[in-house]
């Protein structure tokens, strides 16, 4: 029956090909949303690595002269904020903190592997206000300071970078391109399994903590659950006060992430609404050219009737030969398809590739069995005599 | 064989009843060459659409080889259909789009036969009718007459007991016509086929065994 189907769809392949065609391009835009979604779910279901409920960012402005009348504004705060009681743990941080709209990065370099890395300088205390575990080693703390090196916590996706399978403890990793002479090398002190700092979507990227300097004047604390706008209000009207031309700004992190993820989210929505509108143009297409087409072949449903085809095996035989055409077109879509994860195109896992292409095909296969069955159905039921008269 | 009883076919519509059929009753025995004639409208492809399972009447019983067929459900009619009867239309019906050999083919696709089986019978079909240096042709490559041979083809392929045939000549030169109806003859006198004709030909009517006559849905002789 399969060789009779190629052989009806081979003879009407000019009438075949719009559907081919619509196929296609129905399959190269479901493949790059299922791919689209496929590679952020992926990377929301990993572990973020850190908790951002009852996290507040503090953005000071100290107005400071120079880095040391800073550091010692900045101990002031420490010692203010130590007074309030719903204030857990708190760290001052570079202004790339998590979830901020900031970034820096350098390259890093081990046994002649360079990559680039996020940079971000932390108080002891980060893990701490972040919840984070660490996974190998220690975080670094003050007694750090004195030695040669630059103690640093590293996240897994640039220990396997760097080392591989092999522990990153203790290993030095020299600066990369344009860092300056004086530039001290840094000791892998710990390594943490997860962190996510631009937002849940992100994919494992490689991170290195160091430790913070003067003038770092952002800051992460974690406070008690249930405190809001008062408390934050109460901190930036205390702490402003005990320095002049002060000004403190506190944001919540869920709401900085929230941000962040939306940056995500909407071009995935825009697309998803897109497509939605397209695939629904698409399938009203094939809907029409299915009924077209069964209705241009009254007469041959009536002669199957005639010589012995059941309502089943017409109805079959038009969801069959659509699958048929959807599958060439299919073909040639896949074709394409897997061009991506052989070219290593948006340098994103061929797994995700192959899982958006299987999911395209099967939504494909689905669009088409539902716009066939119908059309398809209408055919099946058609009177044989009646038809066969029509002609 | 056949075995028509009080057979009457009306089509309703919201404000019209129309009596295509009123008490037929009609016997056809095995091997016999029955020619139904009678005016345009009168019933003749009625009542073959309902010897021929395609159409239910809306009233009395239809009885083939023992077998009454009223109520049967889609797949077993369908069977029947496959199994017993071999149809000839009078436009054909060949599907263009598939060469001859595979339009002689359709009612064993619809068997559980092999494909090389299936080549062997519709070869032999088309031996048959004298169309065997035709079978990668297209339909639209034959006349009317190879046409309606390998409509015949596809009638017999499947080895049926009754072939009905709704005005096989109609479309067809005199030549031609008797051409088919020399193959009908032959294979009504030589592999014993029951056949059931419509025609409007009384020339054609006179080769058959036995002429029945409709007048407005009713057997007039």
């Amino acid at each position: 029956m399969l060789k009779h189907l190629f052989k009806l769809i081979w003879k009407r392949k000019k009438m075949n090909s719009l559907m081919m065609f619509e196929i296609f391009f129905s399959f190269l835009i479901l493949f790059a949303v299922w791919t689209l979604g496929i590679y952020n779910y992926r990377n929301y279901a990993q572990p973020s690595g850190l908790e951002t409920d009852n996290v507040w960012v503090a953005f000071f402005n100290f107005n400071a002269p120079n880095d040391t009348i800073q550091a010692e504004y900045k101990e002031l705060v420490r010692q203010q904020l130590t007074r309030y009681r719903a204030v857990h743990s708190f760290a001052f941080t570079s202004s790339n903190a998590p979830f901020t709209f900031s970034s820096m990065n350098n390259n890093v370099e081990y046994n002649k592997k360079s990559t680039m890395s996020e940079i971000m300088r932390v108080e002891p205390d980060f893990p701490k206000a972040m919840s984070m575990k660490i996974s190998e080693g220690r975080w670094f703390n003050e007694t750090d300071k004195a030695g040669n090196y630059r103690p640093i916590v590293i996240t897994r996706h640039l220990k396997e970078e760097l080392f591989g399978n092999e522990s990153a403890i203790g290993k030095t990793l020299g600066n990369g391109e344009g860092a300056g002479a004086n530039d001290p090398k840094m000791k892998v002190v710990g390594v943490v399994d997860y962190f996510k700092h631009k937002d849940d979507f992100q994919k494992l990227s490689s991170c290195i903590f160091q430790p913070s300097e003067r003038w770092d004047d952002t800051m992460v604390m974690k406070v008690q659950a249930g405190s809001g706008a008062e408390l934050e209000a109460q901190i930036s009207k205390e702490v402003a006060r005990l320095g002049k031309d002060w000004s403190i700004e506190i944001q919540q992190m869920n709401n900085m992430k929230s941000n962040r993820n939306n940056l995500v989210l909407v071009p995935v929505l825009i697309l998803l609404i897109v497509c939605n509108f397209l695939v629904f143009n698409v399938a009203l297409g094939l809907f029409g050219v299915l009924f077209q087409t069964i209705s241009r072949r009254k007469q041959e449903i009536g002669v199957r009737r005639a010589m012995g085809a059941t309502q089943g095996a017409i109805l079959w035989h038009f969801i069959g030969e659509t699958a048929v055409i959807a599958t060439f077109g299919l073909i040639l879509g896949v074709f394409f398809a897997v061009q991506f994860p052989l070219l290593n195109v948006f340098d994103v896992e061929a797994g995700v590739y192959l899982l958006g292409i299987l999911m395209a095909v099967i939504s494909v296969y689905v669009l088409v069995s539902i716009c066939a069955f119908y059309p398809s159905r209408q055919a099946s039921v058609m009177q044989p005599a009646t038809v066969l008269h029509e002609e | 064989m056949i075995h028509l009883k009080n057979i009457e076919k009306v089509y309703r519509t919201a404000t019209v009843e129309t009596v295509a059929l009123n008490n037929i009753n009609l016997s056809v025995e095995k091997g016999e060459f029955v020619s139904i004639m009678g005016p345009s409208g009168c019933g003749k492809s009625t009542l073959l659409n309902i010897i021929g399972l395609l159409d239910e009447p809306s009233k009395g019983k239809v009885e083939i080889g023992g077998k009454h067929t009223n109520g049967l459900p889609d797949s077993q009619l369908a069977q029947f259909r496959n199994q017993t009867l071999g149809f000839i239309f009078q436009s054909f019906h060949l599907i263009n789009d598939l060469p001859v050999l595979d339009n002689v083919e359709l009612p064993l696709l619809y068997r559980k036969v092999s494909s090389s089986e299936r080549r062997r019978l519709a070869s032999e079909a088309l031996e048959k009718v004298g169309l065997s240096n035709r079978m990668k042709h297209y339909p639209n490559q034959l006349s009317g007459g190879q046409k309606q041979r390998v409509a015949i083809a596809r009638a017999i392929v499947g080895q049926p007991q009754i072939i009905l045939a709704d005005e096989p000549t109609g479309n067809l030169d005199s030549n031609m016509g008797n051409e088919i109806m020399d193959i009908l003859t032959t294979l009504n006198q030589r592999d014993k086929a029951t056949i059931i004709m419509v025609t409007h030909d009384e020339n054609m009517a006179k080769r058959t065994h036995r002429l029945i006559r409709l007048f407005d849905g009713s057997q007039v002789s």
